[in-house]
């Protein structure tokens, strides 16, 4: 029989076990080694029922949301949860076993209440260098091999196999940056013992009964909300398609498309169509296109406000032809998966807008800029990554964002002041917004950015991965679309524009400048009010060529 | 001098959202008064309630005051128009900020607004690298002939500097800063070298630049406020409350006006620590609610603790702050099944207007008033010392829709209301503490604000806390907070060191240099009497991002070690993230001095006496009726009572749950204590 909670202890719980996810992710941050983890903030945190699904997740990235269950699973079924024992660790990055690209490593620990498996304590980062065919990013790779160091699924005990033992050693060895990454890895262990010890502590108050009861009510509550707001768009089936630059120009563009079938209170989301895997690290493994798709719906569906867990996952049906760039199978390469993963949310936008106009965006940049400069110096490997976004679409009441990161991840940028201290072969030089970058419209969309470096030493590599050097995020309902891309080497008096995924070998004194894009517009710009418009042409945001989009001319924005 | 001073007036003035409190103390006397806050000028109610007092203000020797002024400039947006200059290359850094979002599922996401225009942020030539190396001398003449001509002709209040790498160099910063100030001689030139010498350049530059946006709306504010004061004749002294929890003399407060950011709920805290300090508890947390939300403090020793940095309408600032959590539960949250069938209570709230229903005022929805309304622990006969109002039937109306979808009685829906508002402090008061590495039953929990005292003991239980102290009259204890505070500034830069055998001699002399720089300041502000130095290191293990604050005896640094400083390092860090790396390196980020000149008067406080119509009061417990105990909270001395009680004051009712004894001890203070 089902037990029944007060509405206070289901609520109460339910809190606690959103806020106990919360201070995992938090304290991985804080404790963390890597820029790409302590600044960038590419990790997350989640507690798992004993069925291995997600029962509450900090909010840190929505590319991690939703998928741990699926990376668990596999692990789950090579160690049944009665051969678990406290302190064991299930840890992977496969991307053919439920993970994400190989940078992502998850890590799972039991949580035993007595001898009573409660469920499972959860985190997973992005390690900065695994190893692979160049420091941090290998463009080349055709295989998963070439990108770096796999770990299956595999387990192990904390504290009697860790320091010290055989996965440490192959580990650290494996990895070009070791104190950094095993410091990471290890806080992930830290932030995992603080969930562990959470839940044992709510399990002390409530009673393990009580506690999985209202994990399974907290469950519930998320189908509800977002089978509610289900309920409330109206029926049909909406399509949308995105696309990729093509690998070489002169191809096609890469094509995601996606069938949109919203019926009574349910969900079902369709691939078909979309475009074969290929060669290059551009494939999205199924949990990179599930989060990205889940993501989507949570933004658009259920807003800020309702706890991520698989109850919310339940009213979703997802189907995606394998073999195809959204669910590649092996030895596909998957490193850059961030770009098809973005494209999965352009898609969905662009198919609900026909359904919902007034809860989604027009097309942002929606762009991962992935730069990675590295040297082998006397301190051994030195390696910086950082990630943008660009400006997003706008949507029907509000102008798209300037400059931030995309919908899909929220990292954050390291200052310059950072970068002085810890890397002494390159320098951040200028960062600015990009005037007329955007999209424009009665809303108009964010506005794009410039970033660039001066080299310092000879020996730096350069890595790149990013997208939208070719194609344009589009504008929505007459507005109109936003800047491209572009990377250049400026190298005295020329300038070397690099392709959307490059290497390139750099010298003393380039500068190296990359150009990050703007969001489409939404609605005809003619109708934008004067006191916006005005206001962007005063600020710079917005300059003298584009007024006439405006219906503005130029001697009338200089009379004012 | 001396005898003159003791019998001289002081006065705590507290202007909050709704209400301005004073307390004022004249040797033993107290006066307590409360009258409604006048938001467009803040003073006027300040001087209606010191009139309302019948205090002559030229027998006033010590006037401290704490106002909302700065924080209500930023939120509203109505501080100075500014400009804002940094390197060449990074105009945008206001704006650009750290490219990350705090809502991450929002699609409409804006980020929070500067207080700078784009248009008059200025670039100048120079860059200093982050170890102080100048590679790039500042362009004096480009200044003097294309940037200074632009702030002339802005007619801007106030201007911010905040060149890369000024924290570790502030050469330029000053240079230009003598070339504003001589073009612009009326303008205030806030330069991040001096506010804020720490690394981070968008954290630095955003302090600053909040820095400029205030100073000249707290200038204008003080100035007026002191025109007053001496034309009623004041010749006392007048200082005015920080964020960090102590005061300044108002003549200091006008260069340093950041600092006055979130003071209210500091000044509460100080009365809550040194009431405390009274009955000889020194490890407490400070409970204050009110009636749209509560404010939650750990004070470790006597010491609150602070943070470096905080946000305000989420432009971060850095600037020592009690560290304060703040969750939307208060007297007037409102509770409610959401679309999900959750149970919510807060952050929703009635506010002032229309209140709580059981106010009469048109409030339709149930709130935790309410529900302790519908209990019978709040008595409308009781309610302001029963010259206020309290409609009971409406209390019942608004709950009985929501007891009927809770499928439960009215009085269980109102019992699962205060069970969940209380259930949300009791989380913030964890993230404060067992979060921190704090256990909490290692202290005592302090309530007061008007319904701290309502919700304490049950808060303590959930906690394991087993002592709740309630200050007399509880109402007014930021005012009183006021005048119990220390005069305090904070100084804080960044210093570079990797833990070894010399850096605690090296650190020793860093921390003399903010040391002198501190007694020099109070000897320009004229501050008398005994100094106290306290020091605290921000430090890291090599290649972390966030650094854990060690604390060190500024005394006793030449007796330290190497060893002994990553040890203490070590410990800490383990505390707060239940692991530490013993064989990684340790470095030292940033140093950080208070300099105190202790308050060693700390004034008294007690209850008002009300009538009392009875011996008991019957209080819902579930859908049974139990008899409690009934009480003033002036008669309470010596005798303890048992619970189940009720302990009415007149800003507030204290309740002691069966199980509890409620005393008053010798210092004043109501003491609740679990039956052992």
């Amino acid at each position: 029989m089902k037990r029944i909670l007060e509405p206070a202890d289901q609520a109460i719980i339910s809190h606690a076990l959103v806020a106990i996810a919360r201070e995992m992710g938090a304290k991985l941050i804080r404790s963390a080694y890597s820029t790409i983890v302590r600044e960038a903030r590419d990790c997350s945190a989640a507690l798992l029922d004993a069925a291995g699904r997600v029962v509450s997740q900090a909010e840190l990235i929505p590319i991690q949301l939703g998928s741990m269950s699926l990376t668990l699973a596999p692990c789950l079924q090579i160690y049944p949860v009665d051969t678990l024992e406290p302190g064991d660790v299930l840890i992977s990055n496969h991307p053919f076993e439920g993970g994400q690209h190989l940078p992502d490593i998850f890590v799972f620990q039991p949580v035993f209440i007595g001898d009573r498996l409660l469920g499972f304590s959860g985190t997973v980062a992005h390690h900065l260098d695994l190893g692979g065919g160049a420091p941090g990013l290998n463009n080349d790779a055709t295989d998963v091999h070439q990108e770096g160091f796999i770990i299956p699924p595999i387990k192990f005990n904390l504290a009697r196999d860790w320091e010290n033992g055989l996965f440490k050693r192959i580990f650290s060895t494996n990895v070009r940056v070791p104190s950094q990454t095993v410091g990471d890895l290890e806080a992930q262990f830290a932030a995992n013992a603080v969930g562990v010890v959470r839940l044992e502590e709510l399990c002390a108050k409530y009673g393990f009964d009580v506690v999985t009861t209202a994990m399974e009510g907290l469950l519930e509550y998320s189908e509800r909300r977002v089978r509610a707001a289900l309920l409330a768009a109206p029926d049909g089936t909406y399509y949308g398609a995105s696309y990729l630059d093509p690998i070489e120009a002169g191809q096609e563009p890469l094509r995601i498309q996606v069938a949109v079938t919203i019926a009574a209170d349910s969900l079902t989301v369709d691939f078909d169509g979309t475009s074969s895997q290929i060669s290059q690290n551009l494939n999205c493994p199924l949990a990179s296109t599930v989060s990205a798709l889940l993501s989507s719906v949570k933004m658009v569906f259920s807003g800020p406000d309702v706890p991520f867990n698989e109850g919310s996952k339940i009213p979703v049906t997802i189907k995606v032809p394998p073999g195809t760039l959204l669910n590649p199978v092996y030895p596909a390469p998957v490193r850059a998966r961030l770009e098809a993963a973005h494209r999965v949310y352009d898609a969905m936008m662009l198919a609900l807008s026909t359904a919902v106009p007034d809860r989604i965006s027009a097309t942002g940049y929606n762009t991962t800029t992935a730069i990675c400069l590295s040297a082998f110096t006397e301190r051994g490997y030195r390696v910086y990554i950082e990630v943008f976004g660009g400006g997003w679409g706008a949507t029907s009441r509000h102008d798209g964002c300037d400059a931030i990161d995309s919908p899909l991840t929220n990292c954050s940028n390291t200052p310059a002041e950072s970068l002085e201290d810890q890397y002494d072969f390159f320098r951040l030089t200028s960062y600015g917004l990009r005037p007329d970058s955007c999209g424009h419209g009665r809303t108009r969309g964010g506005l794009g950015f410039v970033r660039e470096y001066a080299v310092l030493r000879e020996g730096v590599q350069l890595s790149l991965y990013s997208d939208r050097f070719a194609q344009a995020s589009p504008g929505l309902l007459g507005g109109t679309e936003g800047a491209n891309g572009a990377c250049e080497i400026i190298r005295g008096d020329v300038v070397i524009p690099l392709a959307t995924r490059a290497k390139a070998d750099l010298q003393k004194g380039d500068r190296v400048r990359i150009s990050l894009g703007g969001g489409g517009g939404y609605g005809p710009p003619n109708e934008r009010s004067t006191a916006a418009i005005e206001r962007d042409f005063r600020e710079g945001l917005i300059l003298p060529g584009s007024l006439a989009l405006y219906g503005y001319t130029n001697e009338s924005a200089a009379r004012r | 001098m001396k005898i003159e001073e003791r019998r001289g007036i002081k006065i705590g003035v507290e202007v909050g959202g709704t209400f301005t409190d004073l307390v004022s103390v004249v040797g033993d006397e107290v006066i307590i008064r409360k009258t409604p806050s006048t938001p467009a000028q803040p003073d006027i109610g300040a001087f209606a309630v010191i009139e309302e007092a019948g205090l002559n203000l030229c027998k006033v020797t010590e006037l401290v005051h704490g106002s909302t002024i700065a924080t209500n400039a930023v939120l509203e947006r109505k501080g100075a128009r500014i400009a804002f200059v940094t390197t060449s290359g990074f105009r945008d850094l206001l704006f650009l900020q750290r490219h990350d979002r705090t809502s991450i599922y929002d699609i409409g996401y804006a980020k929070p607004q500067a207080v700078a225009s784009r248009e008059d942020c200025f670039e100048v030539h120079e860059r200093i690298l982050s170890d102080g190396t100048i590679i790039e001398s500042l362009d004096v003449d480009d200044v003097r002939t294309c940037i200074l001509p632009l702030l002339v002709k802005g007619g801007y209040g106030a201007v911010a500097v905040c060149l890369l790498g000024a924290f570790a160099n502030p050469r330029h910063e000053e240079q230009l800063g003598r070339l504003i100030s001589e073009a612009l001689p009326d303008a205030f030139v806030a330069l991040s070298s001096q506010i804020n010498p720490e690394f981070r350049e968008y954290e630095r530059a955003s302090t600053t630049a909040l820095s400029a946006y205030v100073q000249p709306v707290i200038s204008a504010y003080l100035s007026r406020f002191l025109e007053t004061l001496s034309k009623a004749g004041f010749n006392g002294r007048f200082s005015v409350m920080q964020s960090n929890g102590g005061r300044l003399p108002a003549a200091a407060m006008r260069s340093n006006a950041i600092t006055a950011l979130f003071s209210g709920p500091a000044a509460g805290v100080i009365g809550a620590t040194r009431r405390a300090a009274l009955s000889g508890i020194d490890n407490i947390i400070a409970l204050d609610m009110g009636g749209t939300s509560t404010d939650v403090c750990l004070v470790t020793g006597g010491k609150p603790a602070l943070q470096s940095e905080t946000s305000i309408d989420g432009l971060p600032v850095r600037t020592p702050i009690i560290d304060i959590v703040t969750v939307g539960a208060g007297g007037g949250s409102i509770g409610r099944i959401d679309e999900g069938g959750m149970l919510q209570v807060g952050p929703e709230s009635a506010g002032a207007q229309p209140g709580p229903a059981s106010y009469g005022q048109g409030g339709v929805r149930p709130t935790l008033t309410d529900a302790y309304v519908v209990l019978g622990v709040m008595r409308p006969e009781a309610f302001l010392g029963g010259t206020g109002k309290l409609d009971l039937e409406a209390a019942r109306r608004v709950f009985e829709k929501l007891a009927e979808q809770l499928g439960t009685s009215v009085t269980r829906a109102a019992e699962n209301v205060i069970r969940l508002a209380q259930a949300n402090i009791v989380r913030a008061i964890q993230l404060i503490s067992t979060e921190r590495g704090r256990d909490p039953r290692d202290y005592t929990l302090v309530a007061y604000g008007g319904a701290g005292p309502l919700v304490a003991s049950a808060v303590g239980q959930e906690l394991g806390i087993d002592t709740v102290m309630i200050p007399p009259n509880p109402g007014v204890l930021s005012a009183y907070g006021l005048l119990a505070s220390d005069i305090a500034r904070s100084y804080g830069r960044t210093w570079r060191a990797i833990v070894g055998t010399e850096t605690p001699a090296a650190l020793a002399s860093a921390v003399q240099e903010l040391k002198d720089k501190a007694s020099e300041d109070f000897s320009k502000f004229e501050i008398e009497g005994p100094r106290e130095f306290f020091l605290s290191c921000d430090m890291r293990y090599v290649g972390q991002a966030f650094e854990v604050s060690v604390d060190l005896d500024p005394s006793s640094l030449d007796q330290l070690t190497g060893d002994e400083l990553k040890q203490k390092f070590n410990e800490e860090h383990h505390r707060l993230y239940f692991h530490s790396s013993p064989e990684r390196e340790v470095e030292v980020v940033s140093i950080r001095v208070r300099l105190t000149s202790p308050n060693r008067s700390v004034p008294p406080l007690r209850e008002s006496p009300i009538e009392r119509t009875s011996d008991t009061a019957n209080v819902f417990v579930g859908d049974e009726v139990v008899a409690h105990t009934l009480r003033s909270a002036w008669e309470i001395e010596g005798t303890p009572i048992s619970g189940p009680a009720l302990v009415e004051g007149y800003t507030s009712t204290t309740l002691v749950p069966s199980g509890w004894t409620a005393v008053r001890d010798e210092a004043g203070n109501l003491l609740l204590r679990v039956n052992s």
